[in-house]
């Protein structure tokens, strides 16, 4: 038998080896899709080995505190180690980077088919991204986690300009990279607070409660603590697209389908809510830092979903989608903490990862399938589609089943997580009554979800076709992927009432909490839900707004011309400029900051650019001389030395002592 | 029989000098000249392999010195493994560099004698032997330079070279000879317990100021080797003008023989007047880098460009003396071992490319990439690796070199020793601005001319650096300890670590 949890280090060496291979073999023998073989296999392999290693964690086994190291650099008792972490938390991120990744890969196949040789860079780059996402995961410290973070950042910055020809595309990539590089600034500020009090970024020691919490033991005072754990939650802001930084993912769109799907909704944007749930030991010391978290949340929740109400552009749509339930992650862990302070329960963390896993595949699903459609209609705009049903019919029944299961209409997966989160979110409400105002926010946003995910599906697949596309169904490589995570969509929610239960699963990832296993059965666990009546009341909401958006987008003879006048008119173009977030910050930009970048232009213009320019002069002026006139220069070179060692008797003689030193 | 027993201490010379003397018998012998190469390799490779087994396995010890002129310890086994590596580069890119050229056996002896005399400073116990060292190397140094004596470059490059490198030998023995006078012996550890008794009072003479002047003609007589500035002039100037892989033998080995006698004399010798010499060579520690990174940005020869870029990484590795611990040693010698992988592999893609007619200018090296992704990425990473980005050498050992002036920062009175940290981290920054454009050059701009073909020798020479580049990046742990126990031999100096 052997441990495959021992070689869970090996899981992003697969495609950094496609990575490496696609980059540096000959054109020639690239083979399939340029490379396109290679990448499959690379994801391939991680997946298989993935899956082993989330046996062994099923099974009971973890690599944590007691994991095998390897080191870096020690000097004295400074030490850089790295090490590799797999536990519950681990294994959820594992499940979705490995099945998501490979599909997406053997989906691109078709997709990025139409590429031709920007095919190699494609595939090249996915597979660096999916390296270094797995390396991201199985970090067990912070100094390792922040290395891959910077590197998916990478990653996502070429992808997102992928076309980088086209200047939206360009500045879409720019965008994000800066703009996700404020919350990288507030990690590593956090992270430094740590180390500097700590003296170590191991999760080890940073989450060992063996001797008494961090705090406890006296080695950070508590308000350094909050600070700390709010700025690494300020990465999270940033990764996870989050209000007020959270523009930058719909821009993000500006790269190929296959890189939204993958990166900006199942992968990469996730490390955000993996960072909060990774340092949920410091965090739930830290009530203040809980209520920052979840009260950021569920802001995003709403404005994101309000946003998304507007959007003409389908992966818009689905952008600002994946902004709103990357919200209710965050406001799930958030009050999830509470829960683990005054009521020893783990409720929100687990419902917070378990959105975390279905999210990450209904999502996907719904960015392939907007690919597919893509893909075949040759355009973004939801206004110039229409009436595919018929053409696409495997591409409109699984986007169908990806929106009924965000929409969180049972037994698909989003109802189950859905439920969860709220439900969590609620009983915060008993420890400090602005959860009852986050959990009307997370109702809110359950019926604005159902009303712009179904006006979608509508737009696209309903009604009569408004524009003379030859729209056509999309080959079976990209097709058969569809289907596969339309089934995990269907399934994935059946989570909750398998083997231990997911609930029972991840709780024990934080185990050493003051947490008191749950001691529902599985049974319990349906019988609560279906007693509860609020399950009853967001079910109703969302089935209200699928009826809404049937009643506006499908049926004839609604007069949509309502939205343009008067109050609601405003309140249409202010979701059409997406709340003036965007604006602001363009203005903001503009005004104050191109006065600043103005200074410092002139600055590195006439000073910085002067000094350089100088020493340029002198050196071009001295190499001009040296080949007139050879003689003449070897004396100045002599005559140079014994000036600066004249110079520096001087100095050691004279200067010195009379500087007091 | 006794006089074997002496030589023992000297076996890494002998046969260093025995290859070297037979290569013009060879020469004359053989009609296809890279053999020369391949038997100026052997020597070379015998001593990589036991020396890398002493340091870093266990196993084979080198025979102790009989006689008190060389001492054999790890701090000089590691300088010797340095010069032996970076000749090994340095023959590798030889052949298909000088293969039209002709006294090719002469060139390869004096690489062997030039890597002989650097052995010689590194294991030297007395200034004399030391200056015998720095003799040797020098003046087959000179010699290599000029290899190529009908053409105007080479020639005027071995000229002033000579020139100048006469005068600052004169300045070295004057020092030496002051030094004597002072302290009646030229034993490197032999200094230190007279100057015991000038700054505790027992002699009863004044010796100060000759000390000082001796100090200083030290400082000027070293810092010429290791192109500090002021004394640096000469060094851009031959870089360019020497055939490349003697450029790369230059920055990458001779360099480093400089600071294997900087450390010895100052750290060893002249350890107690510290207080006279720290804040000069402070000072000129921070002059140098910064000049270096500044002119390098105006270059448009990329060998200049590498020259410059040299006497900047020469400026980090001065932080060491000043700082004065163990900790600061090693990573002084943590730097020179990486930089000799980083300098000499970049001299051996420009050679590559002088070799294959492409041309060192800065603008030949526009579009590189299309040439020769090969050269192309090696460089890419040769540069990054000088401008200190993770996770390659050259960012382990800037940051165990600057982190070690900020730890002895913390003691009292030794405030001003941040400055040197800050100085080396905002000068790699600057530093970036020209490796970066070279980089920009290769993937960005449009080039004109077909793909290369790199001669195989060459490609092994450069694979070998870009090797040593990644892998002590990503391994630096067993680098760091040899130079930890290496920095051991400086027992006068607090560890500086806690």
């Amino acid at each position: 038998m052997i441990d495959w949890i021992a070689y869970a280090w090996l899981i992003p060496v697969f495609p950094f080896l496609a990575f490496v291979l696609i980059g540096l073999l000959p054109k020639r023998t690239l083979g399939w899709e340029d490379g396109g073989g290679y990448a499959v296999a690379g994801a391939a392999g991680a997946l298989v080995l993935s899956m082993l290693v989330i046996w062994d964690v099923l099974n009971g086994q973890t690599l944590t505190h007691d994991a095998p190291r390897s080191t870096w650099l020690i000097i004295g008792d400074f030490r850089i180690e790295f090490g590799i972490w797999v536990d519950q938390l681990t294994a959820v991120m594992l499940v979705v980077i490995s099945v998501v990744g490979t599909l997406v890969v053997i989906y691109s196949g078709g997709y990025m088919h139409e590429e031709g040789v920007g095919r190699r860079r494609y595939y090249a780059e996915i597979m660096l991204f999916i390296s270094v996402m797995y390396g991201l995961v199985i970090a067990d410290n912070y100094l390792q986690m922040f290395i891959f973070w910077e590197l998916v950042g990478l990653c996502s910055y070429l992808l997102i300009g992928f076309w980088y020809e086209k200047p939206s595309a360009a500045s879409a990539a720019k965008r994000a990279f800066i703009v996700t590089r404020v919350g990288d600034i507030m990690l590593m500020a956090g992270l430094i607070i740590l180390f500097k009090y700590v003296g170590t970024l191991d999760f080890a020691v940073l989450f060992g409660q063996g001797a008494g919490s961090i705090v406890s033991r006296g080695e950070i005072p508590q308000d350094m603590l909050t600070l700390a754990t709010a700025l690494i939650f300020g990465g999270a802001i940033g990764k996870s697209a989050q209000f007020p930084l959270h523009e930058w993912l719909p821009d993000a769109m500006e790269g190929p389908t296959t890189v939204s799907a993958l990166i900006h909704a199942a992968t990469m944007v996730k490390a955000g809510v993996y960072l909060t749930a990774r340092t949920y030991p410091l965090l739930v010391q830290t009530p203040e830092s809980l209520l920052f978290v979840a009260i950021i949340g569920g802001v995003t929740a709403l404005i994101a979903a309000t946003c998304a109400l507007a959007a003409n552009d389908i992966k818009r749509v689905l952008a600002y989608s994946t902004v709103s339930q990357l919200g209710y992650m965050i406001l799930a862990l958030g009050a999830g903490g509470y829960l683990v302070i005054h009521a020893h329960e783990a409720g929100g963390y687990a419902a917070a990862m378990f959105h975390l896993m279905n999210h990450g595949f209904f999502k996907a699903l719904l960015f392939l399938c907007a690919g597919s459609v893509i893909h075949s209609v040759g355009t973004n705009d939801m206004r110039s589609m229409g009436g595919l049903r018929g053409k696409m019919p495997i591409t409109s029944i699984t986007m169908l089943i990806g929106s009924v299961a965000i929409a969180g209409i049972p037994p698909l997966s989003g109802f189950w997580s859905k439920d969860e989160v709220l439900a969590a979110v609620y009983e915060g409400g008993e420890f400090d009554p602005v959860f009852f105002a986050l959990w009307a926010m997370g109702v809110a946003t359950a019926f604005l979800t159902a009303f712009y995910m179904f006006r979608m599906w509508f737009m696209t697949f309903a009604g009569a076709p408004r524009s003379e596309v030859h729209a056509h169904e999309s080959p079976k490589i990209m097709t058969v992927p569809l289907m596969i995570l339309a089934g995990l969509a269907l399934v994935s929610g059946f989570a909750l009432f398998v083997g231990e239960g997911f609930m029972g699963f991840i709780e024990r990832s934080i185990e050493d909490l003051p947490v008191t296993p749950l001691h529902e059965s599985l049974t319990d666990i349906a019988v609560r839900i279906f007693t509860d009546p609020l399950t009853y009341v967001s079910l109703v909401l969302a089935v209200a707004g699928i009826l809404l958006a049937y009643r506006v987008y499908y049926l004839p003879g609604f007069d949509r011309s309502v939205f343009a006048v008067g109050v609601r008119g405003k309140l249409q173009r202010a979701l059409e400029n997406r709340w003036y977030i965007s604006q602001f910050y363009d203005d903001f930009a503009v005004k104050v900051w191109y006065g600043f970048a103005l200074v410092a232009d002139w600055f590195d213009i006439y000073v910085i650019d002067g000094i350089v320019n100088g020493f340029a002069y002198l050196g071009a002026n001295m190499g001009a001389t040296i080949r007139k006139a050879q003689s003449g220069n070897v004396q100045r070179y002599a005559s140079l030395i014994i000036l600066g060692i004249v110079v520096l008797l001087v100095f050691i003689l004279y200067v010195l002592p009379w500087g007091g030193w | 029989m006794a006089v074997w027993n002496y030589l023992d201490g000297f076996f890494p010379q002998l046969l260093l000098i025995a290859f070297a003397l037979v290569m013009p018998a060879i020469d004359y012998v053989v009609k296809d000249k890279r053999v020369l190469a391949w038997a100026s390799l052997v020597p070379l490779l015998v001593l990589a392999a036991l020396f890398t087994e002493w340091l870093f396995i266990g196993g084979w010890e080198p025979p102790a010195s009989d006689i008190a002129l060389l001492e054999v310890s790890m701090f000089s086994g590691l300088f010797v493994l340095v010069f032996v590596f970076v000749g090994i580069v340095v023959v590798l890119g030889s052949p298909e560099f000088i293969k039209a050229d002709k006294n090719q056996g002469e060139y390869y002896a004096l690489i062997l004698l030039a890597i002989t005399g650097m052995t010689v400073v590194a294991e030297a116990a007395d200034l004399i032997a030391l200056f015998v060292g720095l003799e040797i190397a020098g003046i087959s140094s000179f010699a290599l330079s000029g290899f190529r004596k009908t053409e105007k470059r080479s020639a005027e490059a071995a000229t002033k070279y000579f020139i100048v490198g006469g005068f600052s030998s004169a300045l070295t023995l004057f020092a030496i000879s002051l030094i004597y006078g002072v302290a009646g012996t030229t034993q490197i550890v032999g200094i230190e317990p007279v100057l015991a008794g000038y700054v505790s009072g027992t002699e009863p003479i004044d010796a100060g100021p000759v000390l000082v002047l001796a100090t200083v003609l030290l400082m000027a007589g070293f810092g010429f080797k290791i192109a500090m500035v002021p004394f640096h002039m000469w060094a851009p100037d031959v870089y360019e003008g020497a055939p490349t892989p003697i450029s790369g033998l230059l920055a990458a080995a001779s360099k480093k023989m400089g600071f294997a006698a900087f450390f010895k004399v100052f750290l060893i010798g002249l350890i107690l007047t510290k207080t006279d010499w720290d804040i000069a060579v402070g000072a000129l520690a921070i002059i140098t880098m910064t000049v270096g990174n500044l002119i390098a940005v105006s270059q448009t020869n990329m060998k200049r460009l590498l020259a410059y870029s040299s006497i900047a990484q020469a400026g980090y590795v001065l932080i060491a003396l000043p700082v004065a611990t163990q900790y600061a040693v090693a990573g002084g010698m943590f730097h020179i071992l990486t930089h000799a992988f980083m300098k000499s592999g970049a001299f051996m893609v420009v050679a590559a490319m002088g070799a294959v007619a492409v041309g060192e200018k800065l603008d030949d090296f526009k579009g590189l990439n299309r040439r020769s992704p090969f050269l192309a990425l090696s460089m890419t990473l040769f540069l990054l690796s000088l401008a200190g980005i993770p996770p390659l050498a050259g960012f382990a050992s800037k940051f165990v070199l600057f982190s070690s002036s900020v730890y002895a920062s913390f003691e009292p009175g030794q405030g001003w020793l941040i400055w040197l940290a800050i100085a080396g981290v905002l000068n790699s920054a600057l530093s970036l601005y020209y490796y970066a454009r070279v980089i920009k050059y290769m993937y960005m701009e449009k080039g004109t001319g077909d793909s290369v073909k790199i001669p195989p020798m060459m490609a092994v020479a450069v694979g070998f650096a870009v090797l040593m580049v990644v892998g002590i990046g990503l391994f630096p742990d067993p680098f760091v300890s040899a130079c930890r126990d290496a920095a051991e031999a400086f027992s006068g100096l607090a560890p500086g670590w806690r």
